[in-house]
């Protein structure tokens, strides 16, 4: 391999890598602002300029490649000089407003200043502002604390494929911005945030909610399709705040699509069955202890003459080989089949749904329950008296006939009106489990929170089926 | 899409244009000056079409024509009078003239009078640097101009 020297430091590289890589390998922090390394290189916050012996001016660390042999200063005195200078450029419009800014805590703009910049700002003139029109649900603008690094633009052009951000007029007053206020149309708009070094772009969804130093971070994969795109789950005192992208470059890059970005809220949702729950005297679901539910629903299976048992493929393969281990022997001659998506009955009927990431599978485990040998659900057979339901959240209800049913897993009231038992199970974010995405890969889902209200794990409620004695 | 607001003319003009251009998108500048030139400023059920046309996102096509200050985004009036305030103008007296000018037609840079006969800008340099001051008057060009030449050519104006 070639080598550079970076601040003395012996350094080995790819050919083509740029400075910014080559020294974030070895331990040292080049600041920069318009680089992304999911997105074209323009070169135009010149923040990363670093000092190259045998070169006259400095160099943009993001757009020159290392060479064999270079010799490279990131702390010379001309560098840090360059570094303090355009922290201070960058600053003269920027209002300062960090602590109601929720970028506050992991903004690029932030960090860069408190490590490079001068802590005196020699600004006293006006300051330029904008007024901010609206951008649609996802995002909040703020378009003050802008710096003006496009790599916003660049996301919608070359990742999600559309030019819909852009930046009008030019000079000192340049905007960011859509339309006239239209609505972002991607689906992959809460990428804007993440990549936005400022302020600027800020989730409406999450923002204000809670304090970026206050959340804990469980590395996790999202249960939203068959890719399985690898997240973050942040939450506080068992609630989820948000999910952010976690780099995999062989499954979803940088990126997260906003249906799997946002699927968590049901997690949280006052519709969801938190409780053991039984059909009450008038027909709707009331809530009981786990002792009643559980002699309710074995009353209501074990006399069955004939049982379907149908498995979301929003589970993980521990739970399926739980089931496929349990139920023969515990509801022996019932008949095992995997839902999931309508439409999307086998792995053969997954494809992409999109250019960049989503699945036609709209649940994460598909390919696994196959594999696991689940033959698919094809509609309920005849003579069918009573039908039991594991699942996640996420694997959507096909439609069931008006006979004994029991819900076991992740469900909201609506869905469960028709239900004689629920017994609530837990959710992407509150186990511990395999999934295998369409690529064939398996990858592990962290529990991230507590299940919810009186919730349990699916193991834990076969467990107490096998030890309760029907009274 | 609702019906066209451009001519036959501005499409069969494209039309001729296509081949000149590596790109399809390269026909966005002279599709905006032609549509200018048919509607008099660019409002943006034009810039869509424009868009339309081109197979680009409108926002694209507003990003393109708001950097530059030849395209008109707003209604201008009968007469676009734009001074270039630049370096060499400015040495030579071109925020004394723009001053005029606002005084003369009671309106600030950047509005219209009434009557929606005057519309003053101020302009980036004209590349007239050696005749300075310098202005522009719809397409044409005025150089070396002071006080009274200026006065005499507003009020020479129908
Ligand atoms: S909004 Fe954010 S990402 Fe976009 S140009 Fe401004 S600072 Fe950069
Ligand atoms: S593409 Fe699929 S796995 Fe990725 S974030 Fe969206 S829903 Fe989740
Ligand atoms: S990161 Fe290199 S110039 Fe912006
Ligand atoms: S500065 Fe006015 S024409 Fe160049």
């Amino acid at each position: 391999m070639p080598k550079c020297t970076i601040d003395g430091r012996e350094a080995e590289f790819t050919p083509g890598q740029n400075l910014i890589e080559v020294a974030k390998k070895v331990g040292i922090e080049i600041p920069y602002f318009c680089y992304h390394p999911g997105l074209s290189v323009v070169a135009q916050c010149r923040m990363c300029a670093v000092q190259v012996e045998k070169m006259g001016k400095l160099q943009t660390a993001c757009s020159t490649p290392a060479t064999e042999g270079m010799v490279v200063h990131t702390r010379s005195e001309i560098a840090k000089q360059n570094q303090r200078s355009i922290m201070e450029f960058l600053l003269i419009n920027h209002p300062l407003d960090c602590p109601i800014c929720d970028k506050s805590g992991e903004c690029d703009l932030q960090d860069n200043s408190y490590k490079f910049g001068d802590s005196n700002s020699r600004y006293t003139e006006e300051r330029r502002t904008y007024l901010d029109l609206d951008m649609g649900p996802v995002i909040k603008k703020n378009m003050n604390r802008c710096i003006h690094c496009t790599r916003c633009i660049r996301f919608g052009e070359e990742v999600a494929n559309i030019h819909e951000m852009v930046a009008v007029r030019r000079g000192n007053n340049t905007e960011i911005t859509t339309i006239d206020g239209r609505p972002l149309e991607t689906d992959y708009a809460g990428n804007y945030s993440d990549i936005c070094p400022t302020g600027s772009l800020t989730l409406k969804d999450f923002r204000f909610k809670r304090r970026a130093w206050y959340l804990k971070k469980t590395n996790t994969v999202c249960e939203g399709c068959s890719r399985g795109c690898n997240m973050e789950i942040h939450q506080d005192a068992n609630r989820v705040h948000r999910c952010l992208p976690r780099v995999n470059m062989d499954v979803n890059q940088y990126w997260l699509c906003d249906e799997g970005r946002f699927n968590f809220h049901y997690l949280h949702s006052a519709e969801r069955v938190v409780e053991p729950a039984i059909k009450g005297k008038n027909d709707d679901l009331s809530m009981t202890d786990w002792d009643s539910a559980l002699d309710a629903a074995k009353a209501a299976l074990v006399g069955a003459r004939k049982l379907t048992v149908l498995v979301g493929s929003d589970l993980t393969n521990e739970e399926i080989l739980l089931l496929q281990s349990f139920i023969p022997q515990h509801l022996s001659g019932a008949e095992i089949v995997h839902f999931g998506t309508a439409g999307v009955a086998t792995v053969a009927d997954d494809a992409a749904a999109d250019k960049l990431l989503k699945r036609r599978s709209k649940t994460a485990n598909l390919h696994g329950i196959e594999q696991l040998g689940l033959k698919p659900f094809r509609g309920i057979s005849d003579g069918t008296d009573a039908v039991l339901v594991v699942r996640g959240g996420r694997a959507e209800l096909p439609e069931l006939p008006s006979v004994k049913l029991v819900g076991v897993g992740v469900f909201e009231k609506s869905e469960a009106r028709n239900f004689s038992v629920v017994l609530p199970g837990t959710a992407f974010a509150e186990k511990d489990g395999t999934i295998v995405n369409f690529q064939g890969k398996e990858q592990k889902l962290r529990r991230a929170v507590i299940p919810a209200g009186k919730s349990k794990a699916l193991s834990e409620i076969l467990m107490m089926w096998m030890n309760r004695k029907s009274s | 899409m609702a019906s066209k607001i451009l001519s036959q003319k501005f499409y069969a003009e494209m039309e001729k244009l296509i081949p000149r251009y590596p790109t399809r998108v390269a026909l966005l500048l002279p599709a905006l000056h032609q549509a200018q030139e048919e509607t008099g400023w660019l409002p943006p059920e034009v810039l869509e079409e424009i868009g339309a046309y081109i197979g680009i996102h409108p926002a694209q096509v507003r990003e393109v024509a708001s950097f530059y200050t030849m395209y008109n985004l707003t209604p201008v009036g009968k007469y676009h009078v734009k001074i270039c305030t630049n370096v060499a103008c400015c040495l030579r007296g071109a925020n004394e003239l723009v001053e005029q000018v606002e005084r003369k037609l009671n309106i600030q840079c950047g509005e219209t009078t009434r009557d929606r006969k005057f519309t003053l800008m101020e302009e980036e340099c004209l590349g007239a640097c050696g005749t300075a001051p310098a202005m522009m008057l719809n397409d044409d060009y005025y150089e070396n101009l002071d006080s009274k030449k200026l006065d005499q050519i507003l009020e020479s104006l129908e």
